[in-house]
């Protein structure tokens, strides 16, 4: 009896010093300096080998062969595993890899030439030839391919290996994307060739098994739900990495990771703007950051009344203070944008026309557009309100904040608005083809490395594509076909820079800002740079201070 | 009682079907369409469309689980549209670590549920008796996923006493310690909701016993009052609360998901949250079915203990 009753004592107190110790935690944190500048940046002493680099991640990669993978955690470890003939430098340039130089390209643009380097090794020993290239090329042509990237290569005719070290493309028409498309993790012809391509696509053996690739590090476990484990290359081409180790740890989501971060048992963790409060307390952690290759926007649907005059679209831009929203939501990370390119792509325009806020100049717009305020203050035309809903996806702070923020503004132009959340799946569903059943969406476009504005812009992409603004224009239409076109990069920019001012001018969204993103590496990660487009770049350079 | 135990069985083969096909009506009435493709400006609307198509999404919802159908009676469940992997293969991956856990914390609610609830009848308008009552009902009230936070941030961050996640060290040898040392938190999350409600279940069942003649037969003979509270009322006391057990089964799925996914604990639960986010149809019918034959199991088990333990049911 007495025993039963301590033992409850103990069990009451402890729930209360857990109460009172949870409640204590925040303010330990708060007299901690603000420490956390890029000072990862200038290594401290000599790069050491050894050590085991813990990376965090809450995505569980599907397939470890780029020919078939989408996500972004496959992604981040076939980087590793594997290398291509060309890869992208921090500053978005592509540059050789494997290929000793950049393409050489024939007069017409039609053939793409590529020496590559000798003595790169597969993880199996044998050596990175022409024909592996040309045989990993070829699959995406062949007409069993199952994986999402046909549609990339419909300008590629065939590959060739003219020799050991040197391979051709040939190309139907000029597609001034191919470079970017020259990257893919080069696959070993000599342990793939007797798979028929139908059935590459679930060859468990090679794509989740045992993936075997001539990149830096060399897969050896994965334990679903709970650890990836990545050995170094010994025999790496450009040098044995410093690491002996790089381990991929899953978790549930961003809080558990940040607890893991906190606990020091991981060493790098993507940092989502709504954890940024909390790293930056943490005394072990640098924070890195650099703006993404994205932007953000709210999105208006053209194919509804309320949104197809350009003058209503442009007032709207103006009733929005966009600096605010980037000061205040996104806490000073994020720079206004003004036209649907990133300021990292060499096809950014900064000459296009801006729509600064100025609630005057939109009460004007509005009012030439004819719409005048009605008895209850809401604007009036034909005898309908100007009222409609702004949809964004639960579970995103971010979002459902600019969500409430626009409703703010727009109130102030006497327009009324309605924020509304929806669960991921159902939001994609109810805004994108066949239903298009949204007024306006609070969304982000991720870039792809090439600028070609056509999946997004293109009239032919309204009905199935990811149009779903229904925006329709002529010479954006005819830019976006012949963009691909031209190789000279001076030449096609300028092209593109005439279709970002005709964006820009029209606004079937309001482009909210570019903002930026964040890593959390111990302090003990040295060598890291920070790419905007891939997660862990160059961990071959990376070490540990032990 | 065994022919009662084949009809009972082959009862279930209705159920579940009908189970089948609700549970498939209401996937694919659900908004939103299996995420298949990211919405990748670099993926051409054909190449989208041509994955949608071999993965049989394009026919009438009809055919689909008809076809869904035809591969489950040959045992095949499926290959999951996200994680392109055999459905079966990842359910029984992460089958172990649901069932680990479910034990340890059921038997963490048992040891500690049992005694308590005896206690609190045998005691009944005592300070212990209150005591356990407004800790129970404390118990039930507090959320999983508070009551886990709050753990974490006590004995994971600021103690550093247990794993913050996770079901063993990163790297390291199998080791029972190991495994036990990162069990014990979210083992103890999910026992708090089951021993609370255990609790209250031996309580009344226990008062009830209490009362009885036979033990009132049992003090009037004389027998230290221990020896007639567990020897002649636990027994009997304890019958209900076993076959709660059958129908605790079935909780194996749905309890787990918080603190499955509170502790990174790669389980069923997290597997089928991720599974409905993603609109993984194979992934989460397979479950979905699971969970009903669990269902259906456990009430037959329950029915069969009652009639193993309590010798008055006939069938």
């Amino acid at each position: 009896m007495l025993k039963n009753k301590s033992y409850f004592t103990m069990l009451s107190l402890l729930l209360m010093v857990s109460l009172f110790l949870v409640a204590c935690g925040g303010n330990n944190a708060a007299p901690q300096t603000e420490t956390n500048e890029n000072t990862a940046d200038q290594p401290t002493g000599e790069p050491q080998f050894g050590g085991n680099l813990i990376l965090g991640t809450s995505g569980e990669p599907v397939i470890f062969n780029e020919l078939y993978s989408t996500d972004t955690a496959s992604g981040d470890i076939t980087d590793l595993v594997f290398v291509g003939l060309t890869g992208t430098n921090e500053n978005l340039e592509v540059i050789p890899v494997v290929a000793k130089d950049l393409a050489e390209i024939s007069e017409d643009g039609l053939e793409w030439t590529f020496h590559m380097h000798e003595g790169v090794l597969f993880h199996d020993g044998v050596e990175v030839t022409a024909e592996d290239v040309a045989f990993t090329y070829s699959i995406f042509k062949h007409e069993d391919y199952t994986g999402p990237r046909a549609g990339s290569f419909t300008a590629l005719e065939k590959v060739e290996a003219i020799d050991t070290y040197t391979v051709k493309f040939t190309l139907n028409e000029a597609d001034a994307r191919f470079g970017t498309l020259t990257g893919y993790g080069i696959l070993p012809k000599h342990l793939l060739e007797h798979v028929p391509v139908a059935d590459l696509e679930e060859y468990r053996e090679f794509n989740i098994d045992k993936p075997i690739g001539a990149g830096p590090f060399k897969f050896v476990s994965w334990t679903t739900g709970q650890n990836l484990v990545l050995e170094a290359n010994e025999e790496y081409f450009e040098g044995r990495p410093y690491l002996d180790n790089v381990t991929f740890r899953f978790a549930s989501d961003s809080n558990a990771l940040v607890l893991l971060l906190e606990t020091g048992d991981i060493h790098h963790m993507i940092v989502p703007t709504t954890e940024l409060a909390t790293v930056e307390y943490y005394d072990h952690v640098n924070l890195h950051s650099t703006l993404a290759l994205r932007y953000d926007y709210i999105g208006w649907n053209l194919a509804r009344p309320l949104f197809e005059d350009k003058k209503v679209r442009q007032a709207l831009t103006h009733a929005i203070d966009r600096q605010e929203i980037a000061e205040t939501i996104m806490e000073g990370n994020a720079t206004v944008a003004h036209a649907p390119v990133s300021p990292l792509s060499w096809a950014y325009n900064d000459n296009v026309a801006k729509f600064d806020y100025d609630p005057e100049k939109a009460k004007q717009l509005l009012a030439e557009a004819g719409w005048e305020p009605g008895s209850d203050g809401i604007l009036q035309k034909d005898g309908e309100r100007f009222s409609f809903t702004i949809l964004s996806n639960s579970g995103n702070v971010v979002r459902r904040d600019i969500g409430i923020i626009a409703q703010q503004y727009l109130a102030q132009v006497g327009i009324e608005v309605k924020a509304e959340q929806m669960e991921w799946g159902a939001f994609l569903d109810k805004i994108n083809a066949p239903n298009f059943d949204f007024d306006a969406v609070v969304m982000a476009w991720g870039l792809a490395l090439d600028p070609d504005p056509s999946a997004i812009w293109h009239s032919k992409e309204i009905e199935n594509g990811l149009n779903r603004s229904a925006y329709r224009n002529d010479r954006v239409d005819e830019i976006a076909d012949l963009n691909t076109k031209i190789i000279d990069q001076t030449e096609r920019a300028a092209l593109l820079a005439e279709a970002w001012e005709i964006l820009a001018e029209e606004q079937p969204y309001t482009y909210l800002f570019y903002p930026q993103q964040f890593v959390a590496l111990s302090k003990q990660v040295q060598g890291f740079t920070h790419h905007p487009r891939i997660d862990m770049y160059k961990v071959n350079e990376w070490w540990l201070n032990q | 009682m065994t022919t009662y135990i084949i009809r009972r069985l082959i009862m279930m083969i209705p159920i579940l079907f009908g189970i089948s096909i609700i549970s498939f009506a209401i996937m694919y009435a659900a908004p939103g369409k299996p995420a298949v493709m990211n919405l990748d400006p670099d993926i051409s609307v054909e190449d989208r469309e041509r994955q949608m198509e071999k993965l049989g999404l394009n026919d009438p919802p009809h055919i689909q689980y008809l076809n869904w159908m035809g591969n489950v009676v040959k045992g095949d469940f499926g290959t999951s549209f996200t994680k392109k992997q055999p459905v079966k293969d990842m359910i029984l991956d992460r089958l172990p670590n649901t069932l680990i856990l479910m034990l340890f914390s059921t038997i963490l609610a048992v040891i500690i549920a049992i005694p308590f609830g005896v206690l609190s009848a045998t005691k009944q308008y005592s300070k212990l008796d209150y005591g356990v009552t407004i800790t129970s009902f404390l118990g039930l009230a507090t959320p999983n996923f508070w009551l886990g936070l709050m753990l974490i941030m006590l004995f994971s961050v600021q103690l550093g006493w247990t794993p913050v996640g996770g079901v063993s060290t990163l790297g390291a040898e199998f080791s029972l310690l190991d495994r036990l040392h990162h069990l014990i938190l979210p083992a103890i999350v999910l026992a708090t909701a089951d021993m609370a409600g255990l609790t209250r279940y031996t309580r009344s069942s226990m008062l009830e016993v209490i009362n009885q003649d036979y033990i009132r037969t049992a003090r009037a003979k004389g027998f230290r009052e221990s020896k007639v509270i567990y020897k002649h009322g636990l027994r009997n006391g304890l019958i209900p609360i076993i076959t709660i057990f059958g129908l605790m089964l079935p909780t194996f799925i749905g309890g787990s998901v918080i603190v499955e996914s509170l502790f990174s604990w790669p389980g069923i639960g997290k597997l089928f949250i991720d599974a409905t986010f993603e609109r993984d149809y194979p992934v989460i019918m397979a479950i979905t079915m699971f969970g009903a034959i669990l269902t259906v199991l456990g009430n037959l088990i329950a029915d069969i203990l009652y009639a193993v333990l309590d010798p008055r049911i006939e069938y």
